[in-house]
């Protein structure tokens, strides 16, 4: 091996990937909590089992290198693991370093065209996407897949993606907010990310409305693509190049207009990627130093808002129905965003707040894991949604993109009578 | 392996049959540092289905290893001859939990944090408490005989466990209760790591949780001091639900994941946990801070919010894992000691991390005796792998050279066999082969472990001869064995002649003792060779620190008793009468099973096996003290046991019933095969007409 990455940023310090990998002493401590071993009893699919295949790759011990595929592509990069380990054994890198080796570079097709897409070519992208959804909503796709058509193109993903997404925007959030004049002394950065931009504006829009109303005037930086989707499927020097971009943008807005910080984002599963943007260059002295000043003042939106600034948000909540809280994973484990967002949830709600059993369990939607692995994806989530009807909540609040769609698909699916927000629109929302 | 047992298990389990590199890779470790790459892995999912998976690979002499969650530290896991792995990772429900009778029923592969919030939930906890327990399955826990810091107070898995439903060597499913007549096989299954069948159901006792509960943290300038304050406790009398002792390694390593809040900078802390009825509480919590302040703690700290308790909690348990943050492997040694020698322990530790050159982090069940050093090394440098296990072994040696033992709570499996040699006489272990075989003929249910292989006694038998030096010395060790007593001597003569035939021709023999509990007819008819034990009735060894009697088994319980509350000395036992071996033999109270800790035990054919000894916890070996509990002289005369004292009077009030002879079922036949292969015991016959002899009923 491997991929790229020679050295990883962990809890423990900078280390070489094989002693990052050799650092799990197989205690076992991680494996009660990883939805996919608890699902199928298989140790290759636990923490541990994972971390011992990579490091047998590593170690040229795997007679059959494509062996460990299965086990490693089945990963949910939930990093519960890490979160449960005391020695926060970085199984998530390890494991997304490990996919890169056995991928080489290669790529499906569409997952490479739409990467690419991404980072480069972002007003084609705004407007295949546009014809996209305009198409989803003639319902071709669905008739598409009930013919098995989409089966026979080789294009099982989209069948599952287009059964997942219910409802688009007619209008991205970039389009929504373009034309704004920037104000003289911003107050905040907002990041404006692929998913509230492309899927879910309302997100963005009602993020934007609550930091307006509790920090006052900000800017939403236009910025490019976080490369978290290039980090964990695909080429890391694109994930790189977007990460400069990103930076590049940031130090430009900072210098004109004096602010540093927060830049904040609301969706966690990017927001995690930016603040670990360092990673992509610890081998890399010029930009190192950059990367670090850019993430330590990324905020995720869970974060952004005290409990005095999100009492002070005097709105007109739903009355009545029961509200829980689904942890995303990468602000629960990845940053250990899990305390504020409930005390602020208390404080407004009171009693009507109900604690989700396992809240903390991933819901299966991982980015592009439910397109991926249906069958178990959708394991995952009937023990999400079956939680989530035990506490008969009308509302479930969480914080990544990935998440809404899961948990959107899930609850109309199992349990209609129970929909999902992300946590800022629930704060900001004017009525019910 | 055959390919028609894999086509076979398919049929059984369909795609729950694993057969890819990666799977059978990932079951070939557990937490320890053995490997083994079996051929095959099946995820169990209900005990007909393991059934006839068993019977699959008996009828292909396909050895097998049942295995939880994996989290075994002494490599009892790990698949020596290959074969299949029974992975009990999906047979997870909590089947009942019993509110009325305190009692839950669950699957093996049940996780014990798991069964402690299902139970917690009815104001119940299961006292079992491996640090583990996160991740660590009941399974696994009766299968290691698990305890945990709890079981200072609380007792082991074995203490714990009502009755178990196995898949036998034979493929036969049986179900095993405390309750049964006869020599208990339940008892002989907790801590057989698997070698004497696979367990597909767990009956436990649950306990409700006590009205207060108060965790306190004392930290020291010394770990000797923390270990004076903890031998001073044990004899005030106080009985802590916990106590146990970090050393300042494992308090960072464990602050620097956790912030858990124990203090920077200390030596040693010791953990300690009351709980009871408040006004006992704060009876004693006076009492542990006038003894913890005579001991020149540094700080003394309270905790009985629920929050800051659980977060100390986290720390202690997260000792052994955090030791991850040190280095990259751990080796965890778990000797038991005497209560009163874990200075010397901790002597003998300090001298072995010199000799080797290797870090040890220390983590103690101070309370009873049970050490967890932890060698921290990197697999990948030979040199410092040989180190670890160098020290790790002088470590063992120095607690057997104690009069302790090798495992109190994580196993034998294949890390610690070659140690068995080294605390068991040859005959001990000649007879847990025995019972191994006598099960499991085939050898094919976890084969290789516990039990040394013959060239591994061998070794040792040679060295324990070539270095005879001083205990403790730096070349070899000796092992402490107490001399038989004239009495005692005088009996394995007699049972010599007899049953190796050397007076007259072998022929039956049975023990007798004051006639407290045995049938009279059988006692006035029994025309074999009489065995008395009235002759050995000597106190031999009364441990005024450590809370032990040795006592020949002759001896009256009634005398014994007033000898030692004379001393302030008590046994937790109801008033019974007759003799300690009588008691014994018959299992008059059950509960007798959780006062005993070492027994010697005289087999038919004049050999003495010694199991167990004078320390509080240990797993290492059979455990045939308990397994002879209820045989009637069956299966061996008991020419002593070591019982546990206490600094407090236990009062229990029993009305109980006289314990009746037993049938003998198929089990205790083949356990009779193994203790005594010429059938040389007789035992009294069951049956209305005899049980109701004499005018006074049973005497």
């Amino acid at each position: 091996m491997m991929g790229d990455l020679k050295v990883l940023r962990t809890e423990l310090g900078d280390r070489p990937f094989y002693d990052s990998v050799s650092q799990c002493n197989r205690c076992g401590y991680c494996e009660s909590v990883c939805p996919t071993y608890v699902l199928t009893g298989k140790e290759s699919y636990s923490g541990r089992g994972r971390n011992q295949l990579v490091r047998l790759m590593l170690e040229g011990k795997l007679e059959d290198p494509k062996a460990a595929e299965d086990a490693l592509s089945t990963c949910l990069l939930c990093g519960a693991c890490t979160a449960a380990c005391y020695a926060r054994v970085a199984t998530v890198d390890h494991v997304l370093e490990a996919r890169r080796s056995l991928r080489n570079g290669h790529l499906p097709l569409i997952a490479g065209v739409l990467m690419k897409l991404l980072a480069d070519r972002r007003p084609l992208l705004d407007r295949m996407l546009k014809i996209a959804y305009a198409l989803k909503r003639t319902g071709l796709p669905a008739w598409a897949a009930r013919m098995g058509l989409l089966k026979l193109a080789g294009l099982d993903a989209l069948q599952n993606a287009d059964s997942h997404v219910h409802e688009l925007p007619r209008r991205f959030l970039s389009d929504i907010r373009s034309g704004r004049p920037r104000p003289a002394a911003p107050k905040w950065f907002y990041l404006t990310l692929c998913g509230p931009n492309y899927l879910y504006p309302k997100v963005g829009e009602a993020t934007l409305a609550a930091l307006e109303e509790t920090l006052g005037e900000g800017e939403a930086l236009e910025n490019a693509c976080c490369g978290l989707l290039h980090f964990n499927y695909g080429d890391l020097n694109l994930s790189r190049s977007l990460a400069r971009r990103n930076i590049e943008i940031y130090e430009r807005r900072r210098a004109q207009t004096g602010l540093e910080g927060p830049v904040v984002g609301d969706c966690s599963s990017c927001v995690a990627h930016l603040k670990s943007y360092p990673q992509l260059f610890l081998d890399d002295p010029l930009w190192l130093p950059r990367a670090e000043a850019f993430s330590k003042n990324v905020k995720d939106s869970v974060e952004s808002f005290s409990l005095e600034e999100a009492a002070a948000l005097k709105k007109r909540r739903p009355q009545g129905e029961k509200v829980t809280y689904h942890d995303s994973c990468r602000a629960r484990n990845a940053m250990g965003l899990a305390r504020n967002q409930r005390q602020i949830l208390k404080a407004v709600l009171g009693e009507r707040f109900v604690e989700l059993p396992q809240a903390e369990w991933c819901c299966g939607g991982a980015g592009a894991y439910s397109f991926v692995h249906p069958e178990l994806s959708e394991e995952v989530l009937k023990s999400k949604i079956s939680n989530i009807a035990s506490t008969q909540a009308g509302i479930v609040l969480t914080s990544s993109t990935s998440c809404l769609v899961q948990l959107a698909y899930g609850l109309k699916k199992y349990y209609p009578s129970c929909r999902v927000m992300h946590f800022t629109e629930f704060l900001a929302q004017t009525d019910a | 392996m055959k390919s028609n047992v894999l086509a076979e298990l398919q049929r059984i389990v369909g795609a729950r049959l694993l057969t890819g590199e990666a799977d059978v890779l990932t079951y070939s470790y557990d937490s320890a540092l053995d490997r083994a790459r079996p051929e095959a892995v099946v995820l169990l999912k209900n005990a007909a289905e393991t059934q006839s998976v068993v019977q699959a690979l008996l009828s292909h002499e396909t050895p097998y290893v049942c295995r939880g969650a994996g989290t075994n530290l002494s490599g009892g896991c790990i698949p020596l001859r290959g074969g299949v792995v029974l992975s009990t990772a999906l047979m997870n429900r909590i089947l009942q939990i019993d509110t009325a009778n305190l009692t839950a029923a669950v699957e093996p592969g049940v996780v014990n944090l798991d069964l402690q919030k299902a139970a917690e939930r009815h104001g119940l906890f299961y006292a079992p408490d491996p640090a583990s327990m996160k991740a660590c399955t009941l399974g696994g826990n009766v299968a290691e005989n698990s305890g945990g810091p709890r079981t200072v107070k609380y007792g082991m898995t074995t203490h714990h466990v009502l009755a178990l439903e196995a898949v036998m060597p034979d493929a036969g499913l049986q179900k095993f209760s405390i309750d049964d007549a006869g020599p208990e096989m339940m008892s002989l299954l907790i801590g057989a790591e698997g070698t004497l069948g696979v367990v597909t159901k767990i009956w436990v006792k649950l306990t409700p949780i006590p009205e207060k509960i108060q965790t306190i943290l004392a930290s020291f300038s010394s770990m000797e001091d923390a270990i004076k304050t903890v031998s001073d406790i044990i004899a005030s009398g106080v009985v802590p639900r916990v106590l146990e002792a970090l050393d300042r390694m494992s308090i960072e390593a464990v602050e620097a994941y956790l912030h858990a809040g124990y203090p920077a900078g200390a030596e040693a802390v010791l953990l300690m946990e009351l709980d009871g009825a408040p006004p006992e509480v704060a009876a004693d919590a006076a009492l542990v801070e006038e003894i913890s302040r005579k001991n020149r703690c540094v700080l003394y700290r309270v905790a009985t919010e629920a929050q800051d308790r659980e977060r100390l909690w986290e720390g202690r348990r997260g000792v052994y894992a955090a030791m991850a943050r040190v280095a990259p492997n751990v080796l965890v040694e778990d000797g038991v000691v005497p209560r009163n020698r874990l200075v010397e322990a901790l002597r003998e530790i300090r001298r072995a991390s010199a000799k080797w050159d290797v870090r040890i982090g220390l983590l103690f069940h101070a309370g009873d005796g049970n050490l967890h050093p932890n060698v921290v090394y990197d697999e990948r440098d030979a040199g410092q792998t040989r180190r670890a296990k160098g020290a790790g072994f002088d470590i063992l040696k120095a607690c057997v050279a104690m009069g302790g033992s090798i495992s109190g709570e994580h196993g034998i499996g294949v890390d610690k066999r070659r140690a068995m040699a080294w605390l068991f006489t040859p005959e001990t272990l000649n007879l847990f082969r025995r019972i191994k075989a006598s099960l499991d003929p085939g050898h094919l249910s976890n084969p290789d472990k516990i039990i040394p292989l013959p060239e591994e006694s061998a070794a040792a038998d040679s060295e324990v001869r070539d270095n005879p030096g001083t205990q403790n010395g730096p070349g070899g060790f000796v092992v402490p064995r107490m001399p038989l007593s004239p009495a005692a001597k005088a009996l394995v003569e007699e049972v010599k002649r007899w049953g190796r035939g050397g007076a007259a021709a072998p022929r039956s023999m049975a023990v007798f003792g004051t006639g407290a509990r045995m049938p009279s007819r059988w006692r006035n008819e029994f025309s074999g060779h009489r065995l008395e034990t009235s002759a050995i009735g000597a106190i031999l060894d009364l441990d005024r620190e450590n809370y032990t009697v040795r006592v020949e088994a002759g001896i009256e319980l009634r005398k014994l008793r007033e000898i030692l509350a004379a001393q302030r000395f008590y046994l937790r036992l109801p008033d019974l009468g007759g003799t300690v071996g009588g008691a014994l033999a018959a299992k008059h109270w059950r509960g007798i099973r959780d006062c005993v800790l070492g027994m010697r035990l005289l087999l038919s054919n004049g050999d003495v096996v010694e199991v167990g000894g004078k320390v509080m916890k240990d797993v290492a070996g059979y455990e045939i003290q308990k397994l002879v509990l209820g045989s009637w002289g069956g299966l061996g005369l008991i020419l002593d046991v070591t019982l546990r004292l206490y600094a407090r009077e236990q009062k229990i009030f029993l009305n109980l019933p006289e314990p009746l002879p037993f049938t003998p079922n198929r089990w205790h036949l083949l356990i009779k095969k193994a203790f005594d292969p010429l059938d040389l015991w007789a035992i009294p016959e069951t049956g209305p007409d005899l049980t109701a002899a004499g005018g006074s009923g049973p005497t």
